[in-house]
């Protein structure tokens, strides 16, 4: 009786539609579970957008499809300050991610609140060693490794190639404060409106200047203002003097409305030289070919060369579970290996952080095709560290407000609103918190 | 029977009642019970410093210049906006294509938000090459001005003038929205008074305040409370356009808060701002409340 | 009803006055040449006040369609050289879109729906129940106007978090469901309609509930109309609280996919995408209002005895 029910076309039917079905929901249970069991997830927040945020995703998607061990899942949180915000509340309510991506200046802030985790466990001498030692310098707090540089960048010097050549200058611009200003000079065109040089009146300019001159911010024990100084002031004093000129546009807007007016303002061949981020290289290349020749060079020398570096880092949060920490490490070894640095650099404009992929066949191939990509690089042997103390920020845009003063107004000396800067952060820095 | 009718009272607003205690009475309690703490977020140590916040806050003169910018722009955008709006609705109250095409138009800026139109605006308002120095250098009003030794406007870009640019672009968007609000309230005017102030022989000027404003009156006074509050929110447009800046000349209570909590990583000090806030918000609306209610003609 | 009447017509044209047949034709002539003049400079008007308003609209179409190089130049240039229509399918297809937009529906739907849930009988509450703390608990209420999201988003933030419901709609939602903004505007409008409509109804041996159903409901249907629209609005563009209650992709609205399409610090940036995005953003909107529009009018206008 069984027999035949087995064997009809049906009871056939069913019985392997049973079959099948039970050999699924087994493979899906075990499938599930070994999921569950093995595959470590990580929460990446990071905050770059546009093309460049884009990327990274991608670059996460490559992570998650080479390897079944780990899944890392990639959020963006708008921009560096927007993110800033959504951590801190996030880390409150105990829903941080476990990775995030942090500006520079904010590693510090971060890091002092003991926010950020020890990767020196899992990165051993010869891996750290592989990083850019320009690049390294804003990466530890009370020595420990806890930023691993990603999308790095470092001031740069636009020129216009083209101008330079037709007001009969060297193309490869110029190389000190005192040439910069006689560039300029020559390059200025009142009645077109066009501005021989131009840069934001931001902080990072501020520290390159600073730098420059063989000076400081800080103090050594980071207690007390250093900037308050002829080296700290030539900077500003040299930027007033080219504004007073006529030979130097101060832009206008806050934060990177002022980065976006000088960029337009290369861009449509309004200033022949600009100081601007090398992130913004990509971009201007596309814009600038055909109209005009784009030359890069180091910033121009005061008694010395020197610039901050910028750009971000990929950290571990501390109250990220420590089983994560491992994959963590193995997820930042991905995306700065020798091929994806190479790649995230080559396509966004950030500099390659490794030796290894400063030296990889792409970068070669993109520096023989874009000379201009080369500059960042070898200038970094002239890097120094930013400021890493809490509370920099709220520093910055005063003294940025600061120093923006002499700008507008020709008759305030520059020694004045330095002083009065120093002023206004010492007393931030006393302030016990 | 008045028993059941006060029940039904409460059960009716009760969801309301329960929404505000949870989503407004929570925050500001919380607002004012950080305000007595200094807490960094990241490092997860907070500790009572007592009036230590209020102490600082209220001594640091950037705040204080905050506090009368937000003052100042609450006072222009509602009375110019308001006032201006009145004038637009007298002008376009008519059923013409044309003029209802124009009342659309006034409206649209309500409908876009401020991140979006953000960078058009410092655009016009680029003082050398935008549009808007242009049409006034085109029309002759630059030299007008210049006759007063106002040189050339610097809108954006000047601490002297950030403020009245945001007031500006403020006014821009909100125009529509009360002009819009004070038409239908025209438009629902009974004639026959217009009717019998004419026999009267009233004056324009006359007929204007004595009949139409204060027939206006609900209108108006709705859109008062409207703009006050709105007023002292505003955020987007100092956040897009300026941060606060040039030298804290626009900056307002709500970027402050927002900055000093979350980019200074100060928030014992900006739950102190929030407390501010909600104590002039809270004492200009009532204060409207309280002296303007006598005065609305409900029919 | 709205009729006709301009503000100004009882005062210009005096129709009731017979036409003086003693009135020279030269002196008609000049009239309705001033009157012509007056019309020319109106029309001359209007316009200039249709372009300050709506320029923005025009560059932001513009813009929309350009190609990358074109927007750097500055003074920006109204319209392109040549319009690249894909722009916009190139915008819809990359990032979530699709997903995000349909995030906004559902938001913007779901706050509509639970705000006119709340406010209805909140408001009838007010406007016509007389009950011990009716006045303080208003003034309460509409206090609610004068709170900022930036105020409100940490401890709401941390509420949320600590009933796991972040990255779900409910953080969206629920805390707009008390609108002051909805109870004040609906309050004003339920005190408007004149008693007699609501005492004859009752004299008449109405039940509250067919009261309000069959007088005082329709007669704030313009305000419930209106509400909805600038509820709308103001939903559909919020990009703050958006950022701030949701930590992925999975709930996020659209006009945080706008945002992210700025390509900020560093690169140059992408203008035209991301007015192509604004045009999609701000598409819906346009819509509701045009639908919406005769609402806003019959909502503030004052209602007679229909």
């Amino acid at each position: 009786m069984g027999k035949s029910v087995f064997f009809t076309e049906n009871g056939l039917k069913k019985r392997a539609v049973s079959i099948v079905a039970a050999a699924l929901l087994g493979a899906a249970c075990m499938a599930g579970t070994a999921e569950a069991a093995e595959k470590v997830h990580l929460d990446f927040w990071y905050s770059l957008r546009g093309k460049n945020g884009e990327f990274i995703a991608e670059l996460t998607d490559k992570f998650n499809k080479s390897q079944s061990t780990i899944e890392v899942k990639a959020i963006s949180q708008g921009d560096y300050y927007q993110n800033a915000a959504k951590l801190q509340s996030s880390i409150v309510s105990k829903t941080q991610p476990d990775v995030t991506l942090l500006e520079v200046a904010q590693v510090g802030q971060f890091g002092y609140s003991g926010a950020l985790a020890d990767l020196g466990p899992w990165f051993s001498e010869k891996e750290q060693a592989n990083f850019l030692e320009g690049l390294m310098k804003n990466s530890y707090i009370d020595g420990k490794f806890v930023a691993v540089p990603f999308c790095r960048s470092t001031p740069i010097l636009y020129v216009n190639k083209s101008m330079l050549k037709a007001a009969g200058l060297d193309e490869k611009g110029p190389r000190t404060w005192d040439e910069l200003v006689e560039f300029s000079r020559k390059l200025t065109n009142a009645e077109k409106g066009i501005f021989g040089f131009s840069t934001p009146i931001d902080i990072w300019f501020y520290e390159a200047g600073v730098f420059q001159q063989g000076g400081s911010i800080f103090s050594s024990d980071e207690k007390k203002t250093a900037f308050d100084s002829p080296e700290g002031t030539a900077i500003v004093k040299l930027w007033q003097d080219m504004v007073r000129e006529g030979i130097m546009k101060a832009p206008v807007g806050q934060d990177y409305n002022a980065w976006d007016v000088v960029r337009n303002d290369f861009a449509t061949g309004k200033t022949a030289m600009v100081q601007l981020s090398t992130a913004s290289l990509g971009g201007l290349i596309e814009v600038s070919e055909g109209v005009f020749e784009l030359g890069t060079a180091f910033l121009p020398a005061g008694k010395q060369r020197g610039v901050p570096t910028g750009g971000a880092c990929l950290v571990v949060l501390e109250k990220s579970p420590k089983e994560k920490r491992a994959a963590a490490a193995e997820f930042f070894k991905f995306m700065t290996n020798e091929e994806n640095a190479a790649l995230f650099s080559e396509v966004t404009g950030y500099m390659p952080v490794t030796h290894e992929a400063a030296a990889s066949e792409r970068i070669r191939a993109l520096h023989a095709k874009y000379p201009q990509y080369r500059v960042a690089l070898e200038q970094l042997e002239h890097a120094k560290t930013r400021p890493m103390i809490k509370g920099y920020r709220e520093m910055s845009v005063l003294m940025q407000e600061e120093f923006k003063k002499p700008m507008r107004d020709l008759s305030i000396a520059p020694e004045t609103s330095v002083k009065s800067a120093a002023v206004q952060v010492q007393e931030l820095l006393d302030r016990e918190d | 029977m008045s028993r059941r009718r006060f029940n039904s009272a409460y059960l009716l607003t009760l969801p309301a009642l329960a929404g505000s205690a949870l989503f407004m009475i929570y925050p500001i309690l919380f607002a004012v019970w950080l305000s007595f703490h200094r807490w960094d977020m990241l490092s997860d140590t907070r500790r009572f410093v007592g009036a230590a916040n209020y102490v600082r806050v209220f001594s640091n003169a950037s705040f204080l210049q905050v506090l009368s910018n937000s003052c100042v722009y609450m006072a222009l955008m509602t009375t110019l906006s308001v006032a201006l709006a009145l004038l637009l609705a007298l002008w376009l109250n008519e059923n013409s294509i044309v003029k209802n095409l124009a009342q659309s138009a006034v409206f649209t800026p309500h409908i876009v938000s401020m991140v979006s139109v953000g960078i058009l605006w410092m655009w016009i308002m680029e003082p050398d090459i935008g549009l808007l120095n242009y049409i006034l250098d085109l029309s002759g009003v630059q030299a007008l001005l210049a006759r007063f030794g106002q040189e050339k406007i610097m809108w954006l870009e000047s601490e002297k003038s950030a403020l009245f640019s945001l007031v500006f672009i403020g006014i821009w968007k909100s125009l529509g929205y009360n002009a819009l609000i004070l038409i239908a309230g025209l438009q629902s005017l009974p004639k026959e008074i217009y009717e019998s102030a004419r026999l009267d022989r009233a004056g324009r000027l006359r007929t204007l305040f004595r009949i139409t404003i204060p027939l206006l009156s609900p209108s108006l006074f709705f859109l008062l409370i409207v703009n006050v509050t709105a007023s002292f929110q505003v955020f987007d447009s100092v956040h897009v356009l300026t941060r606060g800046g040039p030298l804290n000349s626009s900056n307002m209570l709500v970027h402050w808060i927002y900055q000093t909590g979350f980019e200074f990583y100060r928030i014992g000090e900006a739950s102190v701002g929030a407390v501010v806030l909600m104590l002039i918000a809270g004492g200009v609306t009532y204060a409207n409340f309280k002296l303007l209610s006598r005065r609305v003609h409900y029919r | 009803m709205p009729t006709s009447n301009s503000f100004h017509d009882g005062f210009t044209i005096d129709s009731a006055a017979p036409r003086a047949s003693s009135r020279s034709d030269a002196d008609a002539l000049r009239a309705s040449v001033a009157r012509g003049c007056f019309k020319l400079l109106e029309a001359l008007a209007l316009l200039a006040l249709g372009a300050f308003f709506l320029f923005p609209f025009f560059w932001m179409f513009g813009t929309s369609l350009k190609t990358l190089a074109e927007t750097l130049q500055f003074p920006p240039t109204l319209l392109p050289k040549v319009f690249m229509w894909e722009n916009f399918p190139a915008v819809w297809n990359s990032s979530n879109f699709p997903a995000a937009a349909l995030n906004s529906v559902a938001v913007a739907i779901g706050i509509i729906l639970i705000q006119l849930a709340v406010i209805l009988p909140a408001s009838y509450a007010f406007a016509f129940k007389r009950f011990r703390f009716s006045k303080p608990l208003f003034t309460l209420v509409i206090a609610g106007l004068m709170i900022p999201p930036q105020v409100t988003f940490l401890p709401l933030y941390l509420f949320f978090s600590r009933l796991g419901m972040i990255n779900t709609y409910v953080p969206l939602i629920l805390p707009f469901a008390s609108s002051a903004f909805g109870i004040f505007l609906l309050t004003q409008s339920f005190r408007q309609i004149p008693a007699e409509i609501v005492e004859s109804a009752r004299l008449d041996g109405a039940s509250e509930f067919v009261i309000v159903r069959r007088v005082l409901l329709p007669s704030v249907i313009p305000t419930l109309m209106t509400f909805v629209l600038f509820s709308f609005i103001s939903h559909w563009n919020d990009y703050f609280w958006v950022l701030s209650m949701t930590n992925d992709e999975s709930v996020r609205t659209l006009s945080l996919a706008v945002v992210r399409l700025i390509d900020a610090d560093g690169g140059v940036k992408h203008w035209h995408t991301t007015m192509a995005a604004n045009m999609i953003l701000v598409a819906p909107v346009l819509l509701a209002y045009v639908s919406a529009n005769r609402w806003i009018k019959r909502a503030f206008a004052y209602n007679g005895i229909k």
